[in-house]
């Protein structure tokens, strides 16, 4: 313990100081303030520049940075599909911090986003495909609110919606090409992708929900169950919301 | 008989230009030697307050800091704070997480008072009153001279640290409990030990005494 203290402060003193307000709240460097003053008190970051993330020396996590162009137009279209959280519902669920970001990967696999209810955050991809974007807005923030409400979102109550004989993938990102459309014929699940896992599942019937706003008709009853499932969890959290 | 030698002229100047510069270098030593020379001295018992049962007066090295608590913005963390004041829990505790121009943070009463600092766990200490929720929802801005509650990454595990902030930092609201703003002697912080590039302050410098006015 005697030789250990000296080396422990001397590891204390030589850790670079990073005096950055952002940084010391959310742990992302390279990040700079977009808007702050926003209806439901959701603070958007961009990246100046590229950042590296990760528990660990590897740092697998990585985004970069966009022009201002494509901030702002991506930054609009994020922002109309976020309002429809409320500051209270946010504050639930522990969202606050919406940093925009390119070519966003974990473990060099593209991804729409990177939820954290621990630093309150969302890493958003802002050059991930167009087709599913505003869907994908609201799939990852299904993941902040499945992270702070799990007993609500259970996976294995979940899992009983399916067919006995269904399985679900090990994880979702074994595989980088996993299809985003959403089926005609759903069989229980609303895309390729609801079959990675059962979060998966949970937040794809959630994003439709909500970019669907509710108009999802479809006589399939274990999607039917699923949004049932989905909804009577979410008011639990907060009766006004509105899907 | 010895005769008087007169100093001519060049050594008339330079006998005063010596004496000039000993005066000068000795002047020059007195001021570097105390950094709080010129720090204003505010006295709380001179100055006729408002609010009088939300006055703490922090006595550092430089002098008085005269901080006005509020109560109706955070009762909790406010009332947490006057607790330990009252107690003498503050006094002897060091300044240890200096950053240059942006803020001071102390009250690690577990880890950093001056007879037991563990340099090597000063900044998780707690004060053993468990742990408060965080009160973030009041109107407050968070100016130069404003008084939040420290806390982990988790909301709701602010106990007895504050920090102090320098310089203005609009993403602190919302995020950091407030307990008050400094009245007067944010100077005397500014005087305090810090390490550019580091956060831990070694051999840092202490609050002598914390206590509330009333």
């Amino acid at each position: 313990m005697i030789f250990f203290r000296p080396i422990l402060f001397f590891f204390i003193l030589i850790a670079p100081l990073k005096a950055n307000t952002i940084y010391n709240l959310i742990k992302i460097p390279n990040l700079e303030i977009y808007e702050t003053n926003t209806e439901n008190k959701l603070r958007y970051l961009y990246a100046a520049k590229p950042f590296k993330l990760g528990a660990d020396v590897k740092k697998n996590i990585q985004c970069f940075d966009s022009n201002k162009e494509t901030l702002d137009i991506k930054y609009k279209i994020i922002n109309e599909n976020l309002n429809r959280y409320s500051s209270d519902f946010l504050k639930k669920i522990g969202l606050k911090y919406i940093v925009l970001c390119e070519d966003l990967s974990i473990a060099e696999i593209n991804t729409a986003g990177i939820p954290n209810n621990i630093t309150r955050t969302l890493i958003l991809d802002i050059k991930f495909n167009e087709a599913y974007f505003e869907r994908a807005i609201h799939h990852e923030v299904f993941h902040i609110i499945k992270d702070t409400y799990k007993d609500f979102f259970d996976d294995a109550d979940w899992k009983n919606f399916n067919k006995k004989k269904f399985e679900y993938s090990e994880c979702s990102t074994c595989n980088n090409k996993w299809n985003l459309s959403t089926y005609n014929k759903t069989k229980g699940f609303l895309t390729e992708y609801s079959k990675s896992t059962a979060s998966e599942d949970m937040a794809e019937v959630f994003s439709h929900l909500m970019f669907y706003q509710n108009k999802i008709y479809n006589d399939d009853p274990i999607i039917k169950r699923k949004i049932l499932f989905i909804k009577k969890n979410i008011l639990k959290i907060d009766n006004t919301f509105n899907f | 008989m010895i005769n008087k030698i007169k100093a001519s002229k060049s050594e008339k100047i330079i006998l005063w230009f010596l004496i000039i510069l000993g005066l000068f270098t000795l002047t020059s030593l007195i001021i570097l030697k105390n950094k709080c020379l010129f720090v204003k001295k505010h006295e709380p018992n001179n100055i006729k307050f408002d609010n009088p049962e939300n006055i703490a007066i922090l006595n550092a090295s430089c002098g008085n800091v005269i901080i006005e608590l509020y109560p109706d913005i955070s009762p909790k963390a406010v009332a947490r704070f006057k607790t330990l004041a009252r107690s003498g829990a503050y006094d002897d505790a060091a300044f240890h997480r200096v950053i240059e121009n942006k803020l001071i943070q102390a009250g690690d009463l577990q880890f950093g008072k001056r007879e037991n600092l563990d340099y090597g766990k000063v900044g998780t200490g707690k004060s053993g009153l468990g742990l408060i929720e965080s009160e973030i929802d009041g109107d407050f801005k968070y100016e130069r001279g404003s008084i939040g509650l420290a806390r982990t990454f988790q909301m709701n595990t602010e106990d007895s640290q504050f920090f102090i902030i320098f310089q203005d930092e609009p993403l602190f609201e919302g995020e950091y409990t407030p307990i008050g703003k400094v009245l007067f002697g944010l100077e005397v912080l500014e005087k305090v030990k810090f390490m550019p590039k580091f956060h831990i302050v070694p051999r840092p410098d202490f609050i002598n005494s914390l206590k509330l006015l009333n």
